[in-house]
């Protein structure tokens, strides 16, 4: 079972690699500059429709306040 | 205040009966029951979904920070575990296989000799950065050895990166990492709220008949009616003059 945890950590040996070749990061910096903007931006786009659509459009009851929202109605059978 | 509750979706068969002397009471013959085995299922895989945001940001800001410390091998197996999730595609192949022996495969670090590394807390690196030197470098590095006024300004430079890959500044250089770090944060929040709308449709039960508008409306005038929390709650922002909120 630790060899099994063990290897699943260390799957291909890339992190043992890593240390040797001794790198800045394997994500490579340009690949931040390069990629990093328009990931934030598509994550952030993608979050914001998503929930805007499901907190105002899945029907989901967030039982907010009644109060200066809700007209009274009459409820009394006569 | 998260009643989470979906419109109805499977047919049911209500009847209502309004007496509002007493409390509201309603007859409800459901077709479905409210707790399917295939929905509690649903229900413990769903739960399952919002830890791996946590997973992300936590492994995120960990590798980022133990990068530029001492702890080498959690930093290198937690880089390389985020690294070979989202970064497989970018590291070669070949240096992969190699631990599996595969033909074709490139050199792999020897790791019993002194290393080169470019670390902030490493100011002077086991060995040079250049090692196998050419006839030019090696009269560069005779004259060196000599007063170092003699020297230009661009062998100085030339020494010096033969010496080291990178500068403190260019080591320090801010990296642009956090916004692919927010990117996916934001992505995995975005899955949860997709996750969260695969609820609504599949496992959530058919909300209760009083988070309807006409029923919310019909109560709001009967706890008017009732005076409930007149002093300071509920009534207390109703104008009975003017029948309207304060």
């Amino acid at each position: 079972m630790y060899r099994f945890a063990k290897a699943a950590l260390n799957l291909s040996g890339q992190s043992a690699r890593q240390m040797a070749v001794r790198q800045k990061s394997d994500m490579s910096t340009e690949f931040h500059a390069k990629y990093g903007p328009p990931l934030l931006i598509a994550g952030a786009t993608f979050c914001t429709a998503v929930w805007a659509y499901v907190v105002t459009s899945t029907g989901i009851a967030w039982n907010l306040s009644p109060v200066g929202k809700v007209q009274p109605k009459p409820w009394q059978e006569e | 205040m998260f009643t989470c509750t979906v419109s109805p979706t499977r047919s049911l068969s209500l009847s209502l009966s309004l007496s509002f002397h007493s409390p509201p009471t309603r007859v409800f013959s459901r077709s479905v029951s409210v707790n399917s085995p295939s929905r509690d299922i649903r229900i413990k895989l769903c739960t399952f979904f919002p830890p791996c945001i946590f997973l992300f940001v936590i492994l995120s800001s960990l590798s980022s920070c133990l990068r530029k410390t001492m702890l080498h091998v959690t930093a290198g197996r937690i880089a390389g575990l985020l690294s070979r999730r989202g970064g497989a595609a970018f590291s070669s192949s070949s240096s992969r296989m190699a631990s599996h022996g595969h033909v074709g495969v490139t050199e792999q670090a020897d790791m019993s000799v002194p290393l080169y590394c470019d670390r902030l807390d490493t100011p002077l690196p086991d060995r040079p950065y250049k090692d196998t030197l050419s006839a030019a470098d090696e009269s560069l590095k005779q004259k060196e050895k000599g007063p170092w006024n003699s020297l230009s300004k661009e062998e100085k430079l030339t020494l010096y990166r033969m010496m080291f890959n990178e500068t403190y500044a260019e080591m320090k250089k801010p990296t642009g990492e956090w916004k692919t770090v927010w990117g996916g944060i934001f992505f995995f929040i975005g899955l949860t709220g997709l996750v969260v709308l695969w609820q609504t449709h599949y496992v959530y039960p058919p909300q209760p008949p009083t988070f309807e508008d006409e029923w919310q409306a019909m109560q709001v005038k009967r706890m008017l009616d009732m005076r409930v929390n007149p002093v300071e709650g509920f009534s207390a922002k109703w104008d009975y003059e003017k029948g309207q909120w304060k």
